[in-house]
């Protein structure tokens, strides 16, 4: 019996697919696969997995992680190799190993946020800057268990950098606070910032992309988690 | 093309439920599409996750892409938020598969399994940028038709549906694409490729017949406009079932759907003869599948699916011969897969004990009965063969095996009901609790509490079964009935839950009406309606008002006894169980006189014209 780190992806219309019915999906995977996982004890046995870091609902991911318990005497290239052949398209395992890194020392997320828009306006890169150099922005966070709280967004942004256009989009990179410590999550800071473009210029945006390119971990010597 | 996906994702963005709309699940089939190919868009005209528990429609999706010339992709109804977003941003109808207009597909399937989804019908063809008459159609738009179970009495939608399919789809469809294929390119007209069409036999060209009414707006004629169109059009069905094409790999939603499972479809129509029920007749005479088939199907549909739960479908599983075998052999490739079976449409009278235990095994939920009628004497004219005795006794079973919830379905409003029947709901519901409950010693009673839930719905007469010429109960008498149930029913144990009256009026008159809906229909969507299925968005009113438009009265339609000589609109079907067998059944019916199951005696309804089944077991 071990515990395995499945790196994948989740790209396309699949950034639509939410926690649970991705859970879902890697359970009726692992099924057709036919591959030896092994299952929690109770009355509803289930398959034991866990996901290192949730992902928002319409945002892409180049690297997500599932931790996944396999009876013995599979091995990784396996795993990896029948999995790719029962996932759904638009979900890939890039790796298979051993867990290493605990995602209790994951402190941050760097996303490529596209803004998109119908025409172009060369000013809209720097518009994106100028923003997030602002030193607070107000943002309303809900959660469960704290209700409506205000809070700045600039606490949660670690960097916002590499503004540039992209046909007649603005694309940049975002870094945000992420895991149990201090959670942000992307399209909140997305919206703020549609919202301060939308009242304060006259550049028209029709919608964004967010896609998450890495997960972070160790803030002291920030790594790449894994 | 690209440019409607770019904006289609977006809205996705501001919609609940997002993953009704992106596609590309496991074991959806997505092909390149090549100029010879041609496309056929299934449509189901309900949200996503009904549509996708549907099992017809699964079966002709996959068998329609195992042919190389053909792309079938799925269309669903989007749902409000969505629709409003699309038309916000003027985005026609997509196809999940390639996100593609369904305006430019060759022929737009629509499958119609309850009435109520006739205005979504309606709606997915505005949205789709469709012309909505047939007569506005021409040779730039698609050929629009209908299948399933409605299509037999569906002349509401005659004026907007190119052809209609009657009978099973797996034994046309695949030469509906011929005649296409031969048709595409000969340089002929729409109407030339439905008289072809017509030749194939099971398909119902409306604009070929001409309607005339009598002054009391009864039909005068109703007959063939141009020589080669038949009089009647006979139904098409698989003769041979256990060897007729079945999918073995089937799409897996990712979000969950309302029948979220492997189904199995163990036989199709029903040996039962109940008066009401129109499936127990469309679909004569009953064809099973064997036990070595069905568990081949479910090896390999776990195999391709990796569903968690099996369900065993058919209009009353428990009437399937070899059950005994067929629930052995599919417990001993679930059970180590920890694939729960669940079993549903069990009947009362034949319940068993064993069988009960089996199920057990692996998973207890609630039961569910349907009596159908409170007294003896309606179960009687109804033709639901079920006894009081039968009920208790099966009900001391379940509870005394720990099941502690019991479903119990009526319905109110049947034929020569009385409010004596209806007080009979409650004193049924009463007893099962007092005998069949409470006689238990308990010590022996597993579980503290029992519940049993009763659910009435309202009678509505069918074409297609013997109460077809019955009047509906007006909605005052309806609403009486359901209040005088409430009231007497007084123990805490049973909770009494009944469904709406205005819909059921609104599915009568669907359901036996006549042509001239067509455009009652179309003023009902300008006015907004849509999902009429879901309570959220029904609005009688706005019908009442649709009607009104059309100087049309429902009641017409619904609340008046028609008699056995009058021509009916959907006289155009031949199901295989000619008027003849009605007029005889309904006779019966006021003579309190039951008729013996297919495999008891067999009644000569005629459907043992077709060659097959159980006619001939
Ligand atoms: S012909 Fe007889 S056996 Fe066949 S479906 Fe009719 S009643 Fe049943």
């Amino acid at each position: 019996m071990s515990k395995r780190r499945l790196a994948f992806s989740k790209l396309n219309m699949a950034k639509y697919i939410s926690h649970l019915d991705l859970l879902r999906c890697f359970t009726r995977a692992i099924m057709r696969a036919e591959l030896p996982v092994v299952y929690s004890q109770g009355f509803n046995p289930h398959q034991k997995m866990t996901f290192s870091l949730p992902l928002s609902v319409g945002v892409t991911s180049s690297r997500e992680f599932a931790d996944i318990e396999f009876e013995d005497g599979i091995s990784d290239s396996d795993i990896m190799k029948r999995l790719n052949l029962t996932l759904p398209p638009d979900i890939r395992i890039l790796s298979v190993g051993a867990p290493e890194i605990s995602a209790n020392d994951i402190f941050a997320a760097e996303y490529e946020v596209t803004i998109l828009s119908d025409s172009h306006c060369a000013e809209l890169p720097d518009a994106c800057k100028k923003f997030f150099a602002q030193p607070e922005v107000a943002i309303i966070k809900r959660t469960k268990k704290k209700g409506e709280q205000e809070l700045n967004l600039m606490d949660f942004v670690e960097s916002a950098e590499g503004f540039r256009e992209c046909g007649d989009d603005a694309r940049f990179s975002l870094t945000l606070s992420a895991g149990g410590q201090k959670n942000l999550k992307p399209e909140i800071a997305v919206e703020a910032l549609i919202d301060h473009l939308s009242s304060q210029t006259d550049i028209k945006i029709t919608g964004y992309n967010i896609h998450r390119t890495k997960i972070l971990y160790d803030k002291n010597e920030p790594k790449e988690f894994n | 093309m690209q440019n409607y996906r770019r904006k289609y994702e977006d809205c996705l963005r501001r919609v609940q439920k997002p993953a009704r709309y992106i596609g590309n699940e496991f074991g959806s089939v997505h092909k390149e599409k090549t100029d010879d190919m041609m496309t056929f868009a299934f449509c189901f005209p309900d949200v996503y996750e009904v549509g996708m528990s549907h099992l017809g429609m699964k079966i002709l999706y996959h068998m329609l892409n195992e042919r190389d010339d053909t792309i079938c992709e799925r269309v669903f109804a989007p749902w409000d938020d969505m629709e409003q977003e699309m038309r916000k941003n003027g985005i026609p109808l997509l196809s999940m598969e390639s996100c593609s207009p369904v305006g430019g597909f060759d022929i737009v399937g629509f499958t119609l399994q309850y009435e109520m989804s006739y205005s979504n019908v309606v709606n997915m063809l505005d949205l789709a940028g469709i012309p909505l008459r047939t007569s506005e159609r021409g040779s730039g738009d698609p050929f629009i038709c209908c299948g399933g179970p409605c299509a037999y009495h569906a002349e509401p939608l005659a004026e907007l549906v190119d052809f209609f399919i009657l009978g099973e789809g797996e034994e046309v469809n695949g030469e509906i694409m011929d005649v296409y294929k031969e048709w595409r390119g000969s340089g002929k007209d729409r109407d030339e490729f439905l008289m072809s069409l017509v030749g194939l036999g099971g398909i119902y060209v409306p604009k070929f017949y001409d309607v005339e009414y009598n002054d009391d707006n009864t039909i005068k004629r109703f007959e063939p406009n141009r020589p080669g169109v038949p009089k009647q059009v006979r139904k098409r069905i698989i003769t041979d079932f256990d060897n007729c094409y079945a999918p073995e790999k089937l799409v897996v939603p990712f979000m969950e759907t309302v029948h979220d499972r492997i189904m199995l479809e163990i036989f199709r129509g029903c040996i039962r003869g109940c008066r009401f029920c129109q499936a127990g007749y469309i679909y004569r005479p009953v064809r099973e599948r064997s036990v070595k088939r069905l568990t081949g199907i479910a090896e390999n549909c776990i195999r391709n699916t990796g569903y968690e739960e099996m369900s065993l479908s058919s209009l009353s599983t428990s009437d399937y011969t070899q059950r005994q075998d067929l629930i052995d052999d599919l417990l001993d490739i679930t059970v180590d897969k920890r694939i729960n079976l669940s079993l549903p449409s069990l009947r009362v009278d034949n319940f068993s004990m064993e069988l009960m235990e089996k199920i057990q095994k692996v998973k207890k939920s609630g039961l569910t009965f349907a009596p159908e009628a409170g007294t003896q004497r309606l179960r009687d004219v109804i033709n639901k063969n079920v006894l009081e005795s039968d009920l208790i006794r099966t009900s001391k079973i379940a509870f005394g095996g720990g099941y502690n919830r019991i479903k119990l379905y009526f319905m109110l409003g049947l034929p020569t009901e009385t409010y004596d029947d209806v007080l009979g709901i409650a004193e049924l519901a009463k007893k099962v609790i007092d005998e069949g409950f409470f006689t238990i010693p308990p010590e022996k009673r597993k579980g503290r509490s029992v519940s049993i839930t009763v659910s009435t719905s309202f009678f509505v007469p069918k074409p297609f079964t013997p109460f077809q010429w019955e009047p509906q109960d007006l909605i005052s008498e309806m609403e009486a009935k359901a209040k005088y149930l409430k009231e007497n029913i007084r123990s805490k144990k049973i909770v009494y839950n009944w469904h709406n009256s205005d819909i059921s009026l609104l599915e009568a008159v669907f359901a036996k009406g006549d042509r001239r809906l067509g455009e009652v229909l179309i003023t009902a969507h300008s006015l907004g309606c849509k999902f009429d299925g879901w309570s959220d968005f029904f609005d009688y009113d706005k019908w009442i008002e649709a009607f009104k438009a059309n100087n049309i009265d429902p009641a017409f339609y619904a609340n008046r006894r028609i008699g056995y000589d009058e021509i009916l609109p959907w006289d155009y079907a031949d199901i295989g169980v000619p008027k003849s067998f009605f007029i005889k059944e309904h006779k019966r019916a006021y003579e309190g006189k039951t008729t013996p199951d297919c495999r008891e005696k067999c009644s000569g309804c005629g459907a043992a014209s077709f060659g097959g089944g159980v006619c001939f077991e």
